[in-house]
C-alpha cells in the first residue's frame, strides 16, 4: 500500500507543480477554478461589488434557489438558480447582456453555486463575469439596498 | 465471499475498470476535482488541493494493478478503503442535505444521491471480495 501511495504522491505532485506554486504562493483562496480555462471569471471583494452597484455598470446575478432569493436578494439582482440552470432558458428570458459585466453571488463565501454557475455562463459566452465571493451574507451585514420578492423576475 | 477465480477476475476488471475511468477524468482537471471536494464542506482549502491532486492517482494505479495482478491484495485493500470512505462522506452529506455534483467522474456531472451510495456500496464488496480471495 506504501508503494502505491508513495507513487501516486510522486505523479500527482510532480505533474502538478505549476498548481502547487500557485497555491503556495495565496492562489486558489476564493474557489479552485483554472483562470486560464475560464478567461472570464475573477474574484471581487465587497467594496468592488458595491463600487459596480453603485455605478450601476454590473448586472447582479443571484445564483441560490427561488426560495432563498424571494426571500431577500441584492436590490435589482436577477435569479438564475444554479440547481434549475438552463442555457435555452437564461438566453430565452432576455435579461443578461453580452457585452456587460456580470456579477454572480450566492450565499456566502463557502457556496459553491456561483462559482459553478460563473463557469457556465463564461462557456455560453459571456465575457466579463465577477464573482463576488462575500455573497448575500456579507452585502446584507454591510447594510447595503436589498429587495424581497420577485421583485426582477 | 465468492470464490470462483473467474468471477473474481471480472471483478478486477470492473473494479479496476471504474477507477482508472474515474481517475483519469479527474486527473486530467485537477482543479476542478479541488473544488467538488471543497463542495463538500469537510475538508479545509489546504486537504481540499492535496488529495486533489494525489487521490486520482491512487485510483488509476490501484485500478491497473488490480487488473494487472500486481500488488492486488494492496490495491483491493486501497480501495476498499477509500469506497469506505466515500459511503461516510455520501451519507453525511446527504444527512446534511446538501446539493452537489459528486465529483466522481471529473466534470462529468452527477448528482450526489442515494443511487451513488448504492453504486460505491457495490464496488466496495467486489473489493473486499478480491482482498479475500486468496485466504479461501
Amino acid at each position: 500500500m506504501a508503494i502505491i501511495l508513495i507513487l501516486a504522491s510522486f505523479f500527482g505532485l510532480g505533474l502538478n507543480f505549476s498548481l502547487l506554486k500557485m497555491f503556495w504562493r495565496g492562489g486558489f483562496r476564493q474557489g479552485f477554478v483554472s483562470l486560464e480555462k475560464y478567461p472570464s471569471l475573477s474574484f471581487i471583494t465587497l467594496e468592488e461589488a458595491e463600487e459596480l452597484f453603485v455605478q450601476s455598470q454590473a448586472i447582479f446575478v443571484d445564483s441560490r434557489p427561488r426560495l432563498q432569493y424571494l426571500e431577500g436578494h441584492i436590490l435589482g439582482a436577477i435569479n438564475i438558480p444554479y440547481d434549475e440552470f438552463n442555457e435555452a432558458e437564461v438566453l430565452k428570458g432576455g435579461q443578461l447582456s453580452f457585452d456587460k459585466t456580470l456579477v454572480v453571488y450566492c450565499d456566502a463565501s463557502e457556496c459553491q453555486s456561483s462559482l459553478a454557475l460563473s463557469k457556465a455562463l463564461n462557456k455560453m459566452g459571456f465575457t466579463e463575469i465577477m464573482i463576488f465571493f462575500g455573497g448575500w451574507e456579507e452585502w446584507k451585514k454591510r447594510g447595503l439596498p436589498t429587495e424581497s420578492g420577485d421583485g426582477s423576475k | 465471499m465468492v470464490q470462483n477465480k473467474y468471477i473474481i477476475f471480472v471483478f478486477r476488471l470492473i473494479v479496476g475498470g471504474t477507477f482508472i475511468w474515474a481517475g483519469i477524468l479527474k486527473i486530467i482537471d485537477p482543479l476542478e476535482f479541488a473544488q467538488n471536494i471543497s463542495n463538500y464542506r469537510v475538508f479545509s482549502r489546504i486537504v481540499s488541493f492535496f488529495l486533489a491532486l494525489i487521490l486520482p492517482w491512487v485510483e488509476v494505479i490501484c485500478g491497473f494493478f488490480l487488473i494487472l495482478g500486481f500488488l492486488r491484495r494492496g490495491s483491493a485493500l486501497l480501495l476498499s478503503l477509500l469506497l469506505f470512505s466515500f459511503l461516510g462522506l455520501i451519507g453525511v452529506t446527504l444527512i446534511r442535505g446538501i446539493n452537489i455534483d459528486c465529483g466522481c467522474f471529473g466534470s462529468l456531472n452527477r448528482k450526489l444521491d442515494i443511487s451513488l451510495f448504492f453504486t460505491d456500496l457495490v464496488l466496495l464488496l467486489m473489493c473486499l471480495n478480491i482482498y479475500f480471495f486468496r485466504l479461501k
